[in-house]
């Protein structure tokens, strides 16, 4: 599994981590059933504190998705497809409503940005 | 693992009264000044000095208790221990093997040759990075339960200080149980190892808190004046004055960023607590607040 963190970022460790964990889940990188690393060696490899990966761990068994099993190891949970799509949904909202911001500060209009999304959908 | 209870120690010139857990499978980094009290903690927990008042227990015993067999559970590494200048690592190796029923002389020998500890030298010719990274593997060879470490870095190059530091996790990972204790100058060494901080000064206990609240959630706010005058103190920790106003140590920076958006609020890592909590002419501001 791969996780990048950022030591100097405003955002917690164990927040950058749930997030990442919880993105490569909703988009199928890591797969249901899949184990996590152990608590002590993920922590030992991104040189952070075992209780803050075991934080993220929590976090992410919480919102359901992923699995402790006591004395065996985390494991991703089977994951609601429907709950996923809705992940990808608001991601792909979230990035539209930037590039609308984006283009108010260009000084565009409704309909100018209108033109340049239909452009694209065309595009494609 | 650790228990200890109002534990004291009184000197001529210095006391100790320090309580303090470890629970088994945690990091535990002890950070203070020099003279701080972290070698008379640590000497404690060994039962190398009798305590004059209070409680310890270690591994469930009471360390003036300690069997021969008790001390093999423990793994340690004291500032100024080590081996004859005249014993060569071949020697160091047929020490141990009488010492600890359980040493792994095969994990020794492949940690060694990793290391770069040439076994046919004498260790009065080895370098301080051979030396101190000698000492931890002779602490972490025999599969103790505890391991107790005292300045296992200090004076080291940073490269020799990351093998040692990634020899210490590969320990942990290995099995979930262990635990360790762990003392530092460097704090950026902690940082990145333990779960827990324990900060003591002259012999007292100022701050104890998991890292990855004091790396998450504590943060510094820098103020001119005024500001200083109009900021609610409810989440500051400790204030310093400085040419252009203060520098206060938040336990709770998210508030702030939320509540004064443009106000200098920065990262803190364990260096710059130390130095606000421990600083000079540091201002008490629940004092403060409260008159």
């Amino acid at each position: 599994m791969h996780v990048i963190i950022n030591n100097s970022s405003m955002i917690p460790v164990y927040e950058q981590l749930v997030e990442q964990i919880r993105q490569q889940i909703m988009l199928g990188e890591l797969k249901e059933g899949e184990g996590l690393p152990s608590v002590r060696s993920f922590a030992a490899e991104l040189k952070i504190s075992a209780l803050t990966v075991k934080k993220a761990y929590d976090k992410l068994e919480e919102d359901g998705l992923v699995i402790t099993v006591h004395g065996k190891g985390t494991y991703v949970a089977a994951t609601d497809t429907g709950l996923a799509a809705e992940a990808r949904r608001r991601a792909a909202e979230e990035d539209l409503s930037l590039a609308v911001s984006k283009a108010r500060l260009a000084g565009l209009d409704n309909d100018e940005i209108r033109e340049i999304l239909e452009m694209i959908l065309e595009e494609e | 693992m650790i228990k200890m209870n109002e534990l004291t120690k009184v000197y001529k010139d210095f006391d100790l009264n320090i309580s303090m857990e470890i629970a088994p499978g945690s990091v535990v980094g002890l950070i203070g000044k020099n003279g701080a009290g972290k070698s008379t903690t640590i000497k404690a927990i060994l039962g190398l000095i009798r305590p004059t008042s209070g409680k310890i227990e270690v591994l469930g015993k009471d360390p003036m208790d300690f069997s021969a067999k008790d001390r093999e559970e423990i793994g340690a590494c004291l500032a100024d221990s080590g081996f004859s200048r005249m014993f060569y690592v071949k020697d160091v190796i047929a020490v141990l093997k009488k010492m600890y029923k359980d040493f792994d002389e095969e994990f020794f020998r492949a940690r060694c040759k990793e290391q770069g500890l040439p076994l046919d030298k004498a260790i009065g010719d080895f370098s301080t990075g051979m030396k101190a990274k000698l000492r931890v593997l002779t602490a972490i060879s025999h599969k103790a339960k505890l391991l107790i470490l005292d300045e296992p870095t200090s004076g080291l190059d940073v490269m020799a200080r990351n093998d040692i530091l990634d020899m210490l996790r590969a320990y942990m990972a290995e099995d979930e149980e262990r635990s360790m204790l762990i003392s530092s100058h460097i704090s950026t060494d902690l940082e990145g190892l333990c779960d827990e901080i324990y900060m003591i000064s002259n012999g007292r206990l100022v701050l104890h808190e998991d890292t990855d609240i004091l790396l998450g959630k504590y943060g510094i706010i820098k103020l001119s004046e005024e500001e200083y005058a109009k900021l609610d103190k409810n989440y500051i920790v400790s204030a310093k004055k400085q040419p252009y106003g203060y520098d206060c140590l938040t336990n709770e920076k998210a508030f702030y960023m939320e509540n004064y958006p443009t106000t200098a609020i920065e990262n803190s890592n364990i260096d710059s607590i130390i130095i606000l909590m421990l600083g000079g002419e540091h201002t008490d501001v629940k004092e403060e607040s409260r008159s």
